[in-house]
């Protein structure tokens, strides 16, 4: 990682290279929302979210970006197990956009750590990547909940699916 | 400053930013020192920016696929909400592809408390960093550039933050002086897109980087025993040579001209012959410091200990200081691959030289310079410049063999040598103590050639000096 570069200072052996307690807390809470998004919709669902959760703890306590990763991927076949047995619409955005934002803010966490340290201010950098995390998933879950709305019953699911491939194919162009 | 006020100041300015009017914010947390106006008019000059490199940093990786496959499985199960969940990732998708890693416009300024501190004050650096581009810098983790020899005591010298155009960030942090000329490097400032998919290290240089001089006081060292070789002008070495002088050396008979004074006059009563007493004879040395600092005396028993260097430097202060006291023409020499040679003297201006040369000198840097050295070339360069009647007090940790033989190729050539070596030696692992052991066989080998040693460890230099010269005939 990048911190291996910055970190060589002469400080390095007394810096907490920790994230940053907000960005725990931040993504605990974050976690906390999905799994009780997930419950709502299917209790197996929520139990695999509240795995997640424990998973982002340990992922930012033990600084691993493996176990973050882990726990991301637990907690998306828990929103898919949720959405399997029929859960609500609204749940699973809820629990999917808070499953992004746990996943996100542990991760840059722990990029901040590393880079910067736990005792370092940084408050206002982790609230910053929160709230635009948070504003990029509430923006796109409000927009394709309106869609949902607006073209429920109407719209074959096949279709739907078939314009969002070709958002993903626009986003790979994009990059 | 205390740490509870430097804590109030660093809050006050993370408050001020959030509000509009950040410039005028700043400015009273500026009110906490007179010398934050002069940083106020530098951060209109230039920084230099030099974009170290770029990168992805595969964050979010795998989103598209992830996108997909529930898509995937929400249209095979018939279940909209998990289609509605892939869209909602293709939207992070597409929000991970938004946006370069901007670049890091910033201007820099770094005020010190005390641009002359005495080894082991707390000195205070100021950093204010200030986005003049046009964008907003959403996340940007600056790293300062605090020079190697420094260790910093009070918060890491590191911030993260965001910073909105025309917006500054001011942050603090103590460094521990320690001897010598300290100026700071580049800082290096991390700014990555809103999602963090792309990051660019840039490395922000500010065109007035503090720097900060530490010049310590000699310390006052005892008697420093030196060994029989002097110059021809008094001082107070004691010489084997018969003559004027305090102690009593020898008794030869009555010349023509002796001083009535220094007739033996009981002799004279007892036998009724003329003696005359002879006086030892005290003259000055001429001494040079050889100080090792080539990369292996960067050695310390541990990681935050001091380096033999730094020992072999405040040793060489008090030998310093002792010597030119005692009359003695006393120079400083580096064992160093960058030049160091004070030529010996004596008086107020060469005991200041001496100082500043200690204090400051590239080669007894508190880092190690790095370049290769070269040992017969060095000794070649030595001998030339070293008195014909000058004697050596070589101080070293004797970590590797060459600074052995480098003592005793100068004792060959006719410059008597006192070897004073630092104990830097640990013994927790085998490793360490078969150093110590080494080093020990070493001592012995330089003693038994004939060369002093002295070395010193728990006890502090002049003690181990004062035991050594006990043992020691003249």
């Amino acid at each position: 990682m990048t911190a291996a570069e910055v970190g060589e200072g002469e400080e390095e052996r007394e810096r907490d290279a920790g994230p940053p307690t907000l960005a725990v807390v931040t993504s605990l809470v974050a976690a906390g929302i999905a799994s009780l998004a997930a419950l709502l919709a299917a209790p197996l669902g929520g139990a695999l979210l509240a795995v997640a959760t424990v998973g982002f703890v340990a992922g930012s306590v033990g600084r691993s970006y493996r176990a973050l990763s882990w726990a991301a991927g637990i907690g998306l076949v828990g929103l898919v197990v949720a959405g399997y047995r029929g859960g609500g619409v609204e749940s699973l955005l809820v629990g999917g956009v808070a499953l992004a934002v746990a996943w996100d803010v542990a991760d840059h966490g722990l990029s901040v750590g590393e880079q910067v340290g736990r005792d370092a201010r940084t408050r206002r950098n982790v609230a910053v990547h929160a709230g635009t995390t948070l504003l990029a998933g509430g923006l796109s879950a409000g927009v394709v909940y309106g869609v949902y709305l607006a073209a429920a019953g109407s719209q074959p699911v096949a279709v739907l699916a078939l314009l969002l491939f070709g958002a993903v194919v626009l986003a790979s162009v994009l990059r | 400053m205390s740490g509870a006020d430097a804590s109030m100041v660093g809050d006050g300015t993370e408050e001020s930013e959030q509000s509009e009017q950040s410039d005028e914010n700043a400015e009273r947390t500026d009110g906490e020192g007179d010398e934050h106006v002069d940083g106020e008019g530098e951060e209109s000059s230039t920084t230099e920016r030099r974009i170290r490199r770029e990168i992805e940093t595969g964050r979010w990786e795998g989103i598209r696929g992830v996108a997909l496959a529930l898509i995937g499985v929400g249209v095979v199960t018939r279940r909209p909400a998990l289609v509605l969940l892939g869209a909602v990732g293709v939207g992070y998708a597409l929000y991970v592809g938004i946006g370069e890693a901007p670049a890091a416009t910033l201007n820099v300024s770094r005020t010190v408390s005390d641009g002359t501190p005495e080894p082991g004050d707390e000195v205070t650096v100021t950093v204010r960093a200030h986005n003049v581009g046009d964008a907003p810098l959403v996340d940007l983790r600056l790293v300062d550039g605090v020079p190697p020899g420094l260790e910093v005591i009070d918060g890491p010298a590191r911030v993260a933050t965001a910073l909105r155009p025309g917006a500054a960030v001011a942050f603090e942090y103590a460094v521990r002086a320690s001897r010598g000329e300290h100026e700071w490097e580049a800082a290096t400032a991390i700014t990555r897109n809103p999602s963090g998919s792309r990051e660019r290290t840039t490395a922000v240089d500010p065109s007035d980087p503090a720097r900060i001089v530490c010049t310590p006081e000699l310390s006052a060292g005892g008697d420093l025993p030196l060994r029989g070789l002097t110059t021809r002008y008094h001082g107070r070495m004691p010489t084997n040579a018969g003559g004027s002088g305090v102690e009593f050396h020898a008794t030869r008979e009555y010349r023509r001209g002796d001083p009535l004074k220094r007739i033996d006059w009981n002799r004279r009563a007892r036998t009724g012959e003329l003696a005359t007493v002879e006086l030892r004879e005290e003259r000055a040395a001429t001494v040079v410091l050889l100080i090792d600092a080539r990369e292996s005396a960067y050695a310390a028993p541990e990681p935050a200990a001091e380096t033999a260097v730094e020992e072999c430097v405040g040793a060489a202060g008090q030998a310093f200081r002792a010597l030119l006291g005692g009359g003695d023409r006393v120079g400083i020499a580096a064992l160093s691959p960058v030049d160091c040679w004070l030529a010996p003297g004596a008086g107020t201006a060469h005991a200041a030289r001496g100082r500043e040369t200690l204090a400051t000198d590239p080669a007894l840097a508190p880092t190690p310079s790095g370049e290769p050295f070269y040992r017969s070339l060095w000794f070649r360069r030595f001998r030339r410049r070293l008195p014909a009647d000058a004697q050596v007090l070589f101080f070293t940790p004797l970590v590797d063999a060459a600074a052995a033989s480098i003592a005793r190729r100068i004792d060959a050539h006719g410059h008597l040598v006192t070897v004073l070596s630092p104990d830097i030696t640990a013994d927790g692992t085998p490793g360490e103590r078969l150093v110590a052991l080494e080093r020990r066989e070493r001592l012995r080998e330089l003693r038994s050639a004939g060369i002093r040693a002295v070395e010193w460890g728990e006890e502090s230099f002049p003690v181990a000096v004062a035991r050594a010269t006990s043992r020691w005939s003249r």
